[in-house]
């Protein structure tokens, strides 16, 4: 018997191409409805279950770039959510980036899908110099620190190049200020702390005798801070902000207590209490280096709950207490860390002469006045 | 003479201290993360200005790495950008130190410039890789600094430099309201009742003005058994300090051993061998990377009068330029990072 099995074979090839090609559009199909989506910031694998992660992790198969060139993936987490593979970034993408997501299935052709973070709206300069202390129009040659406030926070890392101290012809004086890269800012972006080089401050140093001291008595300059400084959103500052002082004599004499006035409030009213200094004092150091206490030893040790306010240049300091004031002896206790406008201490001057018996530094951490309250 | 690095000290006592310290695991929260220093036994010192406190983090990294190797990342600002999902004008890079036993590097790094900036800890490997250390679950042990209360938005002290030596975690800052120095020296392990008192250090050695002036940078090293801090002021001038007088609550004057002229601020420091003789590489903001010899540094007489730049002497390494972060990699090399554009690299380089 002569079997034919010829069409059978061809019959049975062409199920198995049937099946392969069926077994191919469905790869294809997979393929083609496999897709990178981002919604709200999280990339997910639609279109492909996922199983067990691979033996190097799910990075293995998805990586998220944020940027162009030679670039590490994105830090991030991955999880299966609803069994789709679901990459969230560490961090939120900031706006303006080129992000792309690849995807490699094992055995599978790459998916790369792109997505372009929105840029964001342009931001309106509101963000202003609101002060800089000291407020006086006539500083010493050895001015230690400026203090400069903000109306709104700003970002860090770029001072230096938005600070310049002009002489009066307009020409910039070289490095006046100590550049320190971590830049001395308070806690919210609001204040920056301007020190002047002490180099050039302090006596007997080489850089003060190579360079002269930045500011020259009798001259006039402007601290000029620039408008395209960038606040903490990264918009530039409203205006460019010019303060403008004439320099007096070098002042190396510690600030003396006995010599600042006090205006005494009235008893049972919240009048405040007002001290005179007969030259300006530090800012900053005056929010809380003074404070109000009753007698010494008869329940007054504490200090007084108030206000403080500083006035006139800074050569006032008022005190408004939260309770009225009671008929009796006051203190006034002052820090002695607290400066005038060079860096001297009470009873200490910046750069002590050791030469000089009668600036020989104090010991004590607070001095007192005392006041009545009638 | 004997003058090595402590992170010799460190090498050596891995063995000892390889269980490592009795940190309890758990999240850690940093306000900031800008200096930062290696202790003993792979304990990494984060200096948190913002959160006014020093955190010591076990970052689990005791395998001693290859000798003679090397490490080399360009645009590393640019790929920690990209990995934190931002722009590189967005970051900034605040410290870089190398792992003395495991040669891993760690970044500190700031993710923002605003107010609401997130600090993030990298660590480097030989091989280049960038990854991020988790604080979600760490051993950890932190200690707040004394008299920077985080309650007054206003008053902050910035961390300009940190450092580990003899059991004692070394913090210079910087007020953003008073002027005068303000190291401190805190044991280690961090003990809840000393926090570590400030030490005052004045600079005198003019012969006549003296200044309690704040130490922007320093470096441990030992002379003849003998552990000193090798300090440089904000006014510039290089001093020594044995560490013997950092006491709590100690006056303390620097011997000024060398001025470095005007403008020139000192951003890092180290000590090291080569050929015998002993030397410390100086990063600077203005004069490059200096090269000092750190033979007979007691034995120079101090300076005491008003001079032209003097002192020990030293050379300008002409071929690094731009670095902006120096520490030691191995006996062989130094790493740093470096650029003059927006770009920086982080490499090591030889030590010269």
């Amino acid at each position: 018997m002569v079997v034919n099995k010829t069409p059978l074979r061809i019959g049975f090839v062409s199920l198995l191409l049937a099946l392969a090609c069926a077994a191919q559009d469905t790869a294809i199909r997979a393929a083609q409805d496999t897709a990178i989506r981002m919604e709200g910031g999280v990339f997910r694998v639609a279109g492909w279950q996922a199983g067990a992660p691979p033996a190097a992790g799910w990075s293995a198969l998805l990586s998220v770039y944020a940027g162009v060139g030679d670039i590490p993936p994105l830090l991030g987490t991955y999880s299966v959510e609803a069994g789709a593979l679901t990459f969230r970034p560490r961090f939120f993408l900031s706006p303006g980036l080129h992000v792309r997501a690849v995807f490699q299935p094992p055995g599978g052709a790459a998916r790369e899908a792109v997505f372009e973070i929105p840029k964001a709206a342009p931001l309106e300069a509101t963000t202003r110099v609101a002060h800089v202390y000291p407020s006086a129009d006539i500083l010493p040659a050895n001015q230690l620190k400026f203090y400069i406030y903000f109306s709104a926070p700003m970002g860090r890392g770029d001072a230096w190049h938005h600070i310049r101290l002009l002489r009066e012809d307009g020409s910039p004086v070289a490095l006046p200020f100590l550049e320190i890269a971590q830049e001395l800012w308070d806690r919210d972006n609001l204040r920056l702390t301007v020190l002047f080089d002490p180099g050039r401050i302090k006596r007997g140093l080489a850089s003060l005798a190579e360079a002269g001291p930045a500011l020259d008595p009798g001259k006039r300059y402007t601290l000029e801070i620039s408008r395209d400084w960038l606040d903490g959103r990264g918009a530039v500052l409203a205006d460019e902000y010019r303060k403008g002082f004439r320099v007096g004599p070098a002042d190396r004499a510690p600030p003396e207590v006995a010599t600042w006035r006090v205006t005494a409030p009235r008893a049972g009213k919240t009048d405040a209490l007002v001290l005179h200094f007969p030259k300006p004092m530090d800012y900053g150091l005056l929010q809380h280096s003074i404070a109000v206490a009753g007698r010494a030893g008869v329940g007054g040790d504490a200090a007084i709950e108030g206000s403080v306010a500083v006035a006139s240049d800074e050569t006032e300091w008022r005190f408004t207490p939260r309770q009225p004031w009671t008929a009796g002896a006051w203190r006034i206790i002052v820090q002695t860390t607290l400066e005038d406008l060079a860096g001297n201490h009470i009873g200490r001057p910046f750069d002590v002469d050791t030469f000089d018996k009668v600036t020989q530094s104090v010991t004590r951490e607070t001095v007192e006045l005392t006041f009545q309250v009638k | 003479m004997t003058l090595r690095l402590l992170t010799g000290f460190c090498l050596s006592a891995a063995l000892t201290f390889a269980a490592g310290f009795n940190m309890p695991a758990g999240k850690v929260t940093l306000k900031s993360a800008g200096a930062l220093a290696f202790g003993p036994s792979g304990i990494l010192f984060v200096g948190d200005s913002v959160g006014a406190s020093i955190v010591a983090l076990d970052v689990d990294d005791r395998t001693p790495g290859d000798a003679g190797a090397s490490l080399e990342i360009k645009g590393v600002n640019e790929k920690i950008a990209a990995m934190l999902g931002t722009a590189a004008d967005q970051i900034l890079v605040q410290d870089v130190v190398v792992n003395p036993i495991s040669h891993n590097v760690y970044i500190s790094v700031s993710r923002g410039r605003g107010a609401d900036a997130v600090p993030v800890i990298l660590r480097a490997s030989a091989a280049g890789k960038l990854t991020e250390v988790s604080l979600d679950n760490i051993k950890h042990a932190s200690v707040t600094l004394p008299d920077s209360p985080t309650a007054d938005r206003q008053r902050v002290e910035t961390i300009t430099s940190l450092k580990y030596a003899d059991g004692r975690v070394f913090v210079a800052g910087l007020s953003n309201e008073e002027f005068s120095s303000s190291l401190r020296a805190i044991p280690f392990p961090f003990q809840t009742a000393d926090k570590g008192t400030g030490i005052e250090i004045w600079h005198g050695s003019h012969g006549r003005f003296e200044t309690q002036a704040p130490v922007r940078t320093f470096v441990p090293y030992e002379i003849n058994h003998k552990t000193s801090i090798l300090a440089a002021y904000t006014c510039t001038p290089l001093v020594t300090i044995p560490v013997s007088e950092l006491k709590s609550g100690a006056k303390v004057k620097g011997t000024t051993i060398a001025e470095l002229g005007n403008g020139n601020k000192p951003l890092d420091m180290i000590v090291y061998t080569k050929g015998g003789k002993h030397f410390i590489l100086m990063a600077n903001s203005r004069r490059g990377v200096m090269k000092l010899s750190g033979d007979n540094l007691e034995g120079y007489a101090p300076i005491t009068k008003q001079t032209e730049v003097t002192g020990v002497p030293y050379e300008t390494i002409a071929s690094l330029k731009g670095v902006q972060h120096l520490d030691k990699f191995d006996d062989a090399s130094a790493l740093v990072l470096m650029g003059e554009g927006a770009s920086l690299d982080l490499r090591t380089v030889p030590l010269p």
